[in-house]
């Protein structure tokens, strides 16, 4: 069996909701059947085949070629198998991810793994803002699972973040870790201002001490030898990254805040 | 059977169920480790009053510990996994959280699980950090010396507790010698602990007592110095009985402790005083499972 390829006939006029498009939803189905699916697109549907052309027959591993920014929610609801994406994709890439794999090649656009659950999605690129965020009006971002940036992300990465790992090889954007509830924001690059703004629980790891200085929400704890992050190093090891090669430290400063609100999150800047 | 001069008597330990679990304790250096360990681990020799049965498993290398410091492995067990929860909790609590620079882990898997920091932390009093790291959820509880890293939960598995077997000889002394040779080669043994004191118990018991108030008593027929009082089991010349008791995981590894033991004492043999080896057998009054000393050393 070869990987099921939807390959983009041409660039979209309108963005195209590709929801539909999983390895949960499309296993079992015939090529016929896939090609017959409908998929919104602007204010209309188009039948799959007229906008992909369709190869293969595994849909466990499904693969999206000349994709562009125009293509939303992929991998929306997975629970299984891998979906990769060879090129640009739109926006809430991963929405609901319950288990399972995404990889892109490129960037992706906003809402990415938007209250995602479980699972893994690594962008070999840059993400827009929100990664790992909440709808809006929802309070509630990404609980759980792990997503790998090798570029930059946007602004307010991990809005409303109530669980799992954000890994960010490059430099994330302003309000990173904003109205955080708990979790992980890891950033090897710099950090943009207003970090950690309203952030309650939860724990943003620097490499290097933000350029614009801590917020002043956040109030200095002094240095420490943190037993945890040997383990959260030790639990880098196995991912395709940058933090795989990282050389474990436990030693931080940590500051406490954000102090305008209950105060718990953490920022801590290796020493 | 006769090994060494060692007369191996056609009998069986009799051992019963118990629910267990394997703890890691880590310090910045292995004799904190080890303090922290020989505390938690302190009057646990029998689950009769002790509410437990715990010992030192052990000593880790930074290599075998999930914080790559300094670490000791210690096994507990109790009669349910309820009773064991208490005993984790309540020891975890005064003996792991109190010792300084300590993380307490579990060392075993299982899809049944009882608390291990999740209660614990609430000693942080709301400063405590919960972390998820590869779908274990870890608590960070602030302490005076820093934080205090535990483990929320540990795996709980059906083990077996009370394998034994007698060391009969010609004195004290090289009852004594006997079985702390025995000890040494046990403790090189996975998945066992012997919980009395340095291994080896000298006060064994039968079931039942004269006295209404006592579920156990002392072993009479092995009491060298009751030889012409009671029906004893002791030939003229038997002037002192020790006993080791085995904790483990499974049956397997109590036989594997058991054969490491009672081939370690046969090895001293005759010549050193060791008349017989026996076992506590209380015709299927105490347990299920049952370890013929004979087929052991066959």
């Amino acid at each position: 069996m070869s990987s099921l390829t939807f390959t983009l006939k041409s660039s979209p006029a309108q963005r195209i909701d590709c929801s539909l498009l999983t390895p949960d939803l499309l296993t079992d189905k015939s090529v016929t059947d896939i090609a017959a699916i409908e998929l919104v697109t602007g204010n209309s549907t188009e039948r799959v085949d007229s906008l992909f052309d369709i190869l293969g027959d595994d849909a466990s591993n499904i693969k999206f070629v000349n994709s562009t920014d125009k293509l939303d929610f992929i991998g929306r609801n997975m629970t299984l198998g891998k979906i990769s994406v060879d090129g640009n994709v739109g926006g809430y890439l991963g929405l609901f991810l319950d288990g399972g794999q995404i990889e892109v090649t490129g960037d992706t656009g906003v809402y990415t793994a938007c209250e995602m659950k479980s699972g893994q999605i690594k962008i070999n690129g840059n993400a827009g803002e929100f990664v790992g965020g909440a709808r809006p009006g929802y309070k509630n971002g990404m609980t759980g699972g792990i997503v790998i940036v090798t570029g930059n992300t946007g602004e307010r990465t991990g809005d409303h973040m109530r669980r799992g790992m954000i890994l960010i090889e490059g430099n994330a954007g302003d309000y990173c870790g904003a109205r955080m509830i708990s979790g992980t924001i890891a950033v090897l690059g710099k950090v943009g201002a207003h970090l950690g703004y309203a952030m309650k629980r939860g724990t943003l790891l620097l490499t290097q001490a933000p350029s614009q200085g801590i917020p002043a929400n956040f109030n200095d704890c002094g240095s420490h030898t943190l037993a945890f992050l040997p383990l959260l190093f030790a639990s880098f090891a196995k991912l395709d990254s940058k933090f795989s090669d990282l050389e474990s430290f436990s030693r931080v400063q940590r500051y406490a805040g954000d102090l305008a609100g209950i105060g718990m999150g953490e920022i801590l800047v290796k020493i | 059977m006769i090994i060494n001069g060692v007369t191996i008597d056609e009998t069986f330990a009799e051992a019963f169920p118990m629910k267990g679990t394997r703890l890691i304790i880590t310090a910045l250096n292995a004799k904190w480790a080890m303090i922290s360990a020989q505390t938690f681990t302190g009057f646990a020799t029998s689950v009769i009053a002790c509410g437990c049965e715990a010992g030192i498993e052990k000593v880790l290398d930074t290599s075998e510990t999930p914080d790559g410091r300094p670490g000791v492995s210690i096994l507990i067990f109790a009669m349910g996994g309820k009773s064991l929860a208490k005993q984790v909790e309540t020891r975890s609590g005064q003996c792991v959280l109190t010792s300084p620079t300590s993380a307490l882990f579990s060392g075993l898997d299982s899809e049944t699980e009882i608390a291990l920091g999740q209660n614990l932390r609430f000693f942080g009093d709301g400063f405590q950090i919960s972390k998820m790291i590869d779908g274990k959820r870890y608590w960070r509880i602030p302490v005076m010396d820093g934080e205090f890293l535990t483990q929320e939960k540990t795996g709980v598995q059906a083990s077996v507790g009370g394998g034994n077997f007698l060391v009969l000889a010609e004195s004290q002394e090289q009852a004594l010698i006997a079985c702390e040779a025995a000890i040494v080669e046990m403790k090189k043994c996975p998945n066992v602990i012997m919980p009395f004191p340095g291994g080896v118990v000298r006060s064994g018991s039968k079931v039942g007592s004269k006295f209404k108030a006592l579920n156990a008593s002392t072993n009479d027929a092995f009491c060298p110095t009751l030889k012409g009082q009671t029906k004893s089991d002791l030939s003229p010349e038997v002037e002192s009985v020790m006993e080791i008791v085995i904790d483990g995981l499974t049956k397997e590894d109590i036989d594997v402790a058991m054969r490491v033991g009672i081939q370690a004492v046969c090895d001293l043999g005759a010549e050193n005083g060791i008349r017989r080896i026996s076992a506590g057998n209380y015709g299927g009054k105490l347990g299920p499972f049952h370890f013929h000393l004979q087929e052991i050393m066959a």
